[in-house]
């Protein structure tokens, strides 16, 4: 077993024979051709990107590669032979290693044995204290820096995500597959995972890295291959390419990688936050006496390393997490004890976080997803009963409306990509033509094209006079929707600054701390703030900071 | 074309089970075409036999409408069994008070009061979890002994035994008026026993599914056990949705305690043979549908009324029915198993992808 950890020399390969070829990848899912002849090289100890719209197929195909499911053909050819992969155990067989976008580690046990799970040392009986040094050992050697004997489910999820890795370079994998990395990190935990790609790859290691994030292919990339509806649609080469061309391929058209708005149309107070006290999950003050308001035709956005109470502060609003003090003010009345459903009514729209969790119920389908929060008022309920013909009409025109695909009312919410997954989530929030809209992280993990949708969306719906309270952890998006940006810290907004005249250095500060009554933030504060500030690397477009 | 899909495991797993059960009776010394030819006609062989399956597999579609209802908003109901004990009780004890009352108010009233007493009991524990949380398996099963203990104290000498009752733990005869009209014409089958309890039971189906899938009640209650944490975001009162969907799972559970008790037109003591048990494993094989429900529930009649001719005349002993019923659970929980057996390459690839 120590064979697995011991250092994997990189043969040395002619150059002209690429490290992986997968060819003519072709996969359908009952009529939808998930992958048409797909083509992916990757060279040795390069990072490649693969790219494309939500429902490319990327995942599809990272799934074909490490034979989670069967292509109809195609095939899989690695440092110039064919090899056939059945399943996972192939895969890892011939070196390739997985990390998924949704983590599969068991919670309760440590690191330690989460890595070794499946390829334990030792006989019948695991043997612990070797689990423990090789683990540690392993998280050296590639810098890795992770508790062996701490319990996953204590970890942020950046470190779990290390974790995930450990797994596969455990298994002595040299291809490393990672399905949208960066969705659930912050910009400080995407950085570290950056330098630990650079690290691997010097070491001998090849990454293929899915992302929606151009600034990110940008940064990390040798090449992006580009796909579109199943099929290809480019290949570049990182350095000589642009953004906006990446854009251009994936979608087909050219795309707006800023959004333009006119400046905003302020009317009445929608939504009013007086001295709002809220505990955590763990009963811990989360909310430590938040004053906020926002009014008719305005965007606020939240800025804030997160954790700070940014989650606690959506659900306290949304009615999903009790008012330990304070009130919250909906058009004028205090809601702070209402329910979720009152506050609906009230025109109070939420587009939580976390979509699979809280936004979908995931076996319902697509049409079903689409009335959550609406299911027992007319149109779609009437005297008791469900008028179904209101739900397929709804759900006609918002899949038209948000090009959501497939275009199949009656598909389980849980077989679509992830971004559609969100579409669907916003199309069903902005559908009721709410008053006030708390949008948490809404464009996660949606394609350049759709982000810029669902921007356009938000600025188009704040023109119409809705009142948005933007969440964001990504500071571009909190910088090009708002017109005022709060900054959350420990549970306080600690200030609040019109967009116009809002600082980058001077938020990231705030971010991490650094308070007006002079209080110096630690070193390591700073260090999170930086990070969210610096990301932006070299080639992406300006942030347009204010109105035009 | 959805449902033609969810058909074809409960299918697949009866014949799974025959077979296997067939190599069971080989293996005992005994003739498995005998025994499970004996078992057909036993079940279906006769009007009179077609009749009596009916009989044994109304009062478990009913149960398992009860514990299906509730699975939907994501609770086991274990405890149908006490729910059915108590629309028994409150059925039989209307109609033996109200023993003047004409006909049909008085059979129309006894069907309300079996089914609020169902859904209360089973709404006591619907209560609990939603309060304090505490688990419904331990609720429902614990509520379900209660249940039947107070049916031995009211039986037993108690308030419900009539005067003339020589020891005999029963109640009093159910008046003639208020029976169930006899479906059967006596030229097909003179003296049959199956009942009016049939379309009722086909009514209850047709509720289960109009609520499950019609309503936005149903729509809230399926949200709920899917995903309560999206229910709640939808506005959804998931605390007392749970309540509501213990209520009217009890609900059918009571009407299925009424029914054997106005086939023999009174409660004795311990007349169920452990319906609400039995219900657990129809609503598994109906894979909690009311089709499905109603045709595994049948099929599971037909099995125990068949058993008994099986038994006289292929000398076969019924615990053979037991095995099979056994079987047929177990592969229809075997779901992957039977995928395997449908396409073998792809259960290495689910395995290894779940583990
Ligand atoms: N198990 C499945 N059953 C039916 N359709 C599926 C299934 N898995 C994926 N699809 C469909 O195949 C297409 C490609 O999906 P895939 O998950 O590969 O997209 P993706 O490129 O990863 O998108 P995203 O960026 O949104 O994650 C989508 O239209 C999706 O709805
Ligand atoms: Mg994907």
């Amino acid at each position: 077993m120590t064979a697995l950890v011991s250092p994997v020399v990189p043969e040395t390969i002619p150059s002209a024979t690429p490290y992986l070829q997968m060819r003519g990848i072709t996969k359908a899912f009952g009529t939808l051709l998930a992958n048409d002849h797909v083509d992916l090289t990757v060279r040795d100890r390069e990072i490649h990107a693969v790219v494309g719209e939500n429902g490319a197929g990327k995942t599809t195909l990272m799934n074909i590669l490490y034979g989670l499911i069967h292509p109809d053909s195609g095939e899989i050819v690695i440092d110039g032979s064919p090899v056939r992969i059945r399943g996972p155990r192939d895969a890892i067989a011939v070196g390739i290693g997985m990390v998924h976008q949704h983590f599969q580690l068991v919670p309760v046990m440590t690191v330690a044995e989460n890595v070794v799970l499946g390829q334990e040392p030792g006989g019948i009986v695991v043997d612990r204290r070797a689990a423990v040094r090789q683990v540690g050992e392993l998280s050296e050697r590639f810098g890795l820096v992770v508790d062996p004997t701490a319990r996953v489910e204590t970890l942020p999820v950046g470190v779990q995500q290390r974790v995930e890795l450990l797994k596969i370079l455990y298994r002595g994998s040299r291809l490393l597959v990672f399905d949208e990395p960066t969705a659930v990190l912050t910009p400080q935990e995407t950085d570290e995972l950056f330098e630990i790609l650079r690290g691997l790859v010097a070491g001998g290691k090849t990454v293929i890295l899915i992302t929606h994030k151009l600034n990110e292919v940008m940064a990390i990339s040798e090449r992006v291959t580009v796909l579109r509806q199943g099929r290809n649609a480019g290949e570049l080469e990182t350095a000589k390419t642009s953004p906006a061309e990446i854009a251009r391929a994936m979608v087909g058209r050219e795309v707006l990688l800023r959004v333009e708005r006119d400046e905003a149309h302020i009317g009445e107070e929608r939504l009013r936050l007086d001295g709002l006290k809220a505990n955590s999950d763990r009963q811990l003050p989360a909310l430590d006496g938040i004053d906020l308001t926002i009014r008719s035709g305005e965007i606020v956005g939240i800025a804030g390393v997160s954790g700070n109470g940014q989650l606690e502060l959506a659900e306290v609003i949304a009615g999903l997490r009790p008012v330990t003090d304070g009130h919250v003010f909906l058009g004028g009345e205090d809601v702070a004890h209402q329910t979720t459903a009152e506050r609906r009514v009230h025109g109070l729209a939420y587009i939580p976080e976390d979509r699979q969790a809280r936004g979908l119920v995931l076996p319902f389908d697509v049409k079903d997803n689409l009335i959550l929060g609406s299911q027992s008022r007319p149109p779609f309920a009437q005297r008791g009963q469900r008028n179904s013909d209101a739900v397929d009409e709804r759900a006609k025109e918002l899949i038209q409306r948000y090009d959501i695909r497939p275009p199949d009312p009656e598909a389980p919410a849980q077989s679509l990509s992830g971004g559609n997954q969100q579409k669907v989530v916003v199309a069903r929030e902005l559908a009721e033509n709410p008053k006030v809209l708390v949008a948490a992280e809404p464009a996660r993990g949606l394609d350049v094209g759709a982000t810029e949708f669902i921007h356009r969306q938000l600025i188009e719906q704040r023109d119409h006079g809705l009142a948005i309270l933007l969440i964001s952890s990504e500071l571009d998006e909190i910088f090009s929707l708002s017109d005022s940006i709060a900054v959350i810290y420990r549970g306080h907004i600690v200030e609040v600054v019109p967009s116009a005249a809002a600082d980058r250095e001077r938020i990231g500060l705030l971010m991490a701390g650094g308070t007006i009554e002079g209080g110096t933030p630690s070193a390591s504060q700073v260090a999170q703030a930086a990070a969210a500030l610096a990301n932006e690397p070299p080639g992406t477009p300006p942030v347009e900071s204010a109105h035009q | 074309m959805r449902m033609l899909a969810a058909g074809i495991t409960p299918v697949l797993a009866v014949v799974l089970a025959i077979i296997v059960g067939g190599i069971v009776v080989l293996a005992s010394g005994s003739n498995p075409i005998t025994a499970y030819e004996s078992m057909l006609v036993g079940a279906v062989g006769s009007p009179f036999d077609i009749s009596e399956t009916f009989i044994s597999s109304i009062p478990l579609i009913l149960a398992a409408y009860a514990v299906s209802f509730a699975f939907r908003s994501g609770l086991f109901n274990i405890g149908a069994e006490g729910q059915l004990y108590m629309g028994a009780i409150a059925a039989t004890w209307v109609a033996t008070t109200l023993s003047d009352w004409p006909g049909l108010p008085l059979i129309i009233v006894c069907i309300v009061a079996a089914m609020a007493a169902g859904g209360a009991w089973a709404g006591i524990a619907g209560w609990l979890k939603a309060k304090t949380g505490a688990h419904e398996v331990i609720t429902t099963m614990m509520l379900s002994y209660v249940a039947i203990d107070i049916s031995h104290w009211l039986l037993e000498a108690g308030p419900m035994t009539p005067a003339n009752a020589f020891g005999t733990p029963e109640s009093g005869p159910i008046p003639p008026q208020a029976a169930f009209p006899v479906i059967l014409p006596s030229w097909i089958l003179p003296n049959a026993r199956l009942n009016a309890s049939l379309f009722l039971t086909i009514l209850a189906g047709l509720v289960f599914a109009w609520i499950l899938w019609r309503t936005p009640l149903g729509y809230e209650i399926r949200a709920v056990g899917l995903n309560a944490k999206a229910a709640a975001y939808g506005g959804i009162n998931v605390a007392r949705r749970l309540v509501i969907a213990m209520v009217i799972a009890g609900a059918f559970a009571g009407l299925a305690g009424m029914v054997p008790v106005w086939v023999q037109m009174r409660l004795y003591d311990s007349f169920s043979p452990g319906y609400g048990y039995e219900a657990i494993a129809v609503a598994l094989v109906g894979k909690n549908s009311a089709i499905g429900i109603f045709l595994a529930g049948l099929l599971y009649g037909a099995m125990i009324h068949g058993a008994v001719a099986m038994q006289a005349n292929a000398n076969i002993s019924g615990f053979l029915v037991q095995i099979l019923q056994a079987l047929v659970l177990f592969f229809v929980g075997a779901e992957v198993l039977i995928r395997w057996f449908l396409r073998r390459g792809g259960f290495r690839a689910l395995a290894e992808a779940a583990s």
